[in-house]
């Protein structure tokens, strides 16, 4: 028997019995319903997670981090440029931050800013603009994010664009540093020569007791003269442009954007009065020599790569150069597990109410088969063999389950746009922003179609044999 | 002398019952020859549907064997044994045993659904086949608006339509009135000058030698008597 001959006596034998079969049908439809709108939770979650990551530029993100292992290398301008030239990496650029006033009006506030190589500025992951355009560089123009305009309490994005702002930087003073610890501010050290006993001076303990004093005292000095005689020195700038900020712990986008020459200017007046900057200056003996640029190292570099570039490859790449990769890629396909189960579970909720549909399909193939004995009999005698018996119920709690697929996408589809619907409303209520929490991509329909014909003819695969074994003679004398 | 196109040899057909054997068929050898009309009479339980079902590949026999055109049945497979029925056997039954919710030209039709006849070609031999037996303004009746003759006749074009060898049928008379019950036999004797083979049962020892040309009398699974008819013959 061929297919076409299957399917038109199983459709023939649903259409023939056509309130069992609704019924039937019926429950596939709701069962497939539920797995569908459960699914489409998963997928909208999935998707809202992709889409961030996409739009954030993430998927072609990797950052590097000095190793935190043994002695590890610096990250410094020749490890950056050597980065840049890993087969894949688009853009390298170091996270270069340190912190500024900004006045804006009578206003000023503390925040961070970070320098910014211009094709930085292109890649996604800074091109999230709300107002305005990007900077160029060295035009005495300057991007902020919208974590400023709130330090500022400025509402309207637009309206901020074209303001000048004033950014200034201290930076610690060696000079003054280096006058503090040979001036005498408190004008006592006669007084304090007068009063050494000379006699004492050999005994035990008592010069070094002085020593220690003096030494106290003119390191107290020097550092009151390094951080407290701050320069400061300061720009103007136009805003030209205004970018979401935020961004990942590791990932962070600072309150104010510099085009690296600017921050070059600023980086040049002296090492940055934050003291917490100072010892690693200190221990890496840049105290009393400034290096030059080159020479600087950073906390981290962030490598833009190409679209199709593998991350795995230019990993592997950045690790055989003694640093660290993390890549935001592969923390997705993290997620993207994590989603799997969290999706599993919901298609487990979904397939007990296929469980019930299938012993509904189990059913009603049973009960076909006892009121077509006769008939298995006949086509048995025109020469019907047992597996096209089989085949003909297994079509039959086949189609079944793909016409109660189809009402059920359909019907998962709606739940799933009207649960949608709800949810915006609520978030819209609640003053969050609107997320679409629900999705039916094509994969989804063809799983769900797959799903409800396989558990279909699962269900009927036991009617089925039972079927094929029907022996044609005692059939044939069923009245 | 005819070619012999089916012969059984000792064919027994035992069904266990409880601690009981029933012997519905016991040492049976008979042969069928090309063109014969052979008719199996006897009473109700004498074996005469059991041997039916084993000659047609319905049933396997408990002992002994079928051989059609020197081939045993014994020997093929579900595929084969079925590609037999479908391909060389033609069955009537008594109570015609057509599908209910089918016309009686998709009745006539689904038999050419196991001989691989393309959809296009189906419709028009079923047709053929029903016009052929006086039918052609009921192909489109279902059995219920049919009587008794005209669906034992749909059965008969059922059985024709695939051009089989042998054609077995099982009291085909056994729901039908006396007009009817000579009319179908006619039919079936006259069927046997085109080359085919039949084998009938029935209870109508009457009709039976009235167009037979051999009848087999079974008695208790055995063969009782045996009877040549040879003014039924004719020369085909």
């Amino acid at each position: 028997m061929s297919f076409r001959d299957l399917m038109r006596m199983a459709l023939g034998s649903l259409h023939r019995q056509k309130l069992r079969s609704s019924l039937t049908i019926s429950g596939v439809v709701i069962a497939i319903g539920a797995f569908v709108a459960m699914l489409s939770f998963g997928a909208g979650n999935q998707r809202m997670i992709a889409d961030q990551f996409d739009d954030l530029g993430l998927f072609t993100t990797m950052l590097v981090f000095p190793s935190a292992t043994g002695d590890s290398l610096q990250l410094d301008e020749a490890a950056v440029d050597r980065l840049s030239e890993i087969n894949g990496v688009r853009l390298a650029y170091p996270y270069d931050h340190f912190d500024v006033e900004v006045s804006w009006g009578d206003t000023t506030v503390s925040v961070g800013a970070q320098a910014l190589p211009t094709a930085a500025l292109q890649t996604k992951y800074y091109t999230n603009l709300k107002a305005g355009r990007l900077s160029d560089e060295g035009s005495g123009t300057i991007l902020v994010t919208e974590e400023l305009l709130d330090h500022l309490q400025v509402e309207d994005a637009d309206s901020f664009i074209g303001q000048n702002i004033v950014v200034a930087v201290k930076s610690a003073s060696f000079d003054s540093a280096v006058a503090r610890l040979f001036s005498d501010p408190d004008g006592n050290l006669q007084d304090r020569f007068a009063s050494m006993e000379m006699d004492s001076l050999w005994e035990d303990g008592y010069l070094e007791g002085i020593l220690r004093q003096e030494l106290n005292a003119g390191t107290k000095r020097f550092l009151d003269g390094y951080l407290n005689a701050q320069a400061l020195t300061e720009e103007s700038f136009e805003i030209c442009g205004v970018i979401q900020g935020g961004g990942s712990r590791r990932n962070r986008i600072l309150p104010v954007i510099l085009p690296i020459e600017t921050a070059r200017r600023f980086d040049a007046a002296g090492p940055s009065a934050d003291p917490m900057e100072l010892v690693p200056r200190i221990m890496q003996g840049e105290i009393f020599s400034r290096s030059p640029l080159s020479g600087k190292s950073y906390s981290q570099v962030t490598l833009d790569l190409h679209q199709y570039a593998s991350h795995r490859a230019v990993s592997d790449s950045v690790e055989s150069m003694g640093f660290e990769a993390f890549s935001f890629a592969s923390q997705f396909e993290e997620i993207r597990r994590v989603m799997l189960f969290f999706n599993m579970g919901l298609g487990l909720v979904g397939l007990v109410a296929l469980v019930t549909a299938a012993l509904g399909i189990a059913n009603t193939m049973v009960m076909s088969i006892l009121e077509r004995r006769r008939e298995i009999g006949i086509l048995r005698s025109l020469g019907a063999q047992p597996r096209d018996i089989r085949s003909l119920f297994l079509v039959e709690s086949g189609a079944i389950g793909a016409l109660g697929s189809l009402g059920g996408i359909l019907l998962g589809w709606l739940v799933a746009r009207a649960a949608s619907m709800v949810a915006k409303i609520i978030m819209r209520n609640q003053d969050v922003q609107e997320m679409e929490l629900f999705a039916t991509p094509l994969w989804l329909i063809g799983f769900a179609m797959a799903v409800g014909i396989l558990v279909a003819v699962l269900a009927g695969s036991y009617p089925a044999r039972r079927a094929a074994r029907v022996d044609p003679v005692e059939a044939l004398r069923q009245e | 002398m005819s070619e012999v196109r089916l012969s059984c040899f000792d064919l027994s057909r035992h069904y266990e019952r409880g601690p009981q054997t029933v012997r519905a068929l016991d040492g049976v050898s008979l042969e069928l020859r090309e063109g014969e009309f052979l008719a199996l009479v006897g009473s109700s339980g004498s074996g005469k549907s059991t041997l039916l079902n084993l000659v047609a590949g319905l049933d396997r026999p408990s002992k002994g064997d079928v051989e059609v055109k020197g081939r045993s049945l014994s020997d093929l497979n579900q595929r084969d044994l079925a590609n037999y029925r479908a391909r060389h056997t033609g069955m009537i039954f008594q109570s015609f045993n057509l599908i209910g919710h089918y016309s009686a030209l998709e009745n006539v039709a689904l038999a050419l659904a196991f001989t691989g006849t393309p959809h296009t070609q189906r419709a028009e031999q079923a047709r053929a086949q029903l016009s052929e037996l006086g039918l052609s303004d009921r192909v489109d009746h279902r059995p219920a608006d049919l009587s008794g003759g005209e669906q034992q006749r749909v059965a008969i074009a059922r059985a024709l339509v695939t051009d089989p060898d042998l054609l077995f049928a099982d009291e085909p008379t056994g729901n039908l009135d006396q007009d009817n019950s000579q009319q179908i036999v006619e039919l079936l004797a006259g069927l046997c000058g085109k080359g085919r083979s039949v084998l009938m049962t029935t209870h109508d020892l009457e009709l039976a030698g009235r167009y037979a040309h051999r009848i087999l009398r079974l008695n208790y699974g055995r063969i009782e008597d045996e009877r040549e008819l040879p003014q039924n013959r004719r020369e085909s």
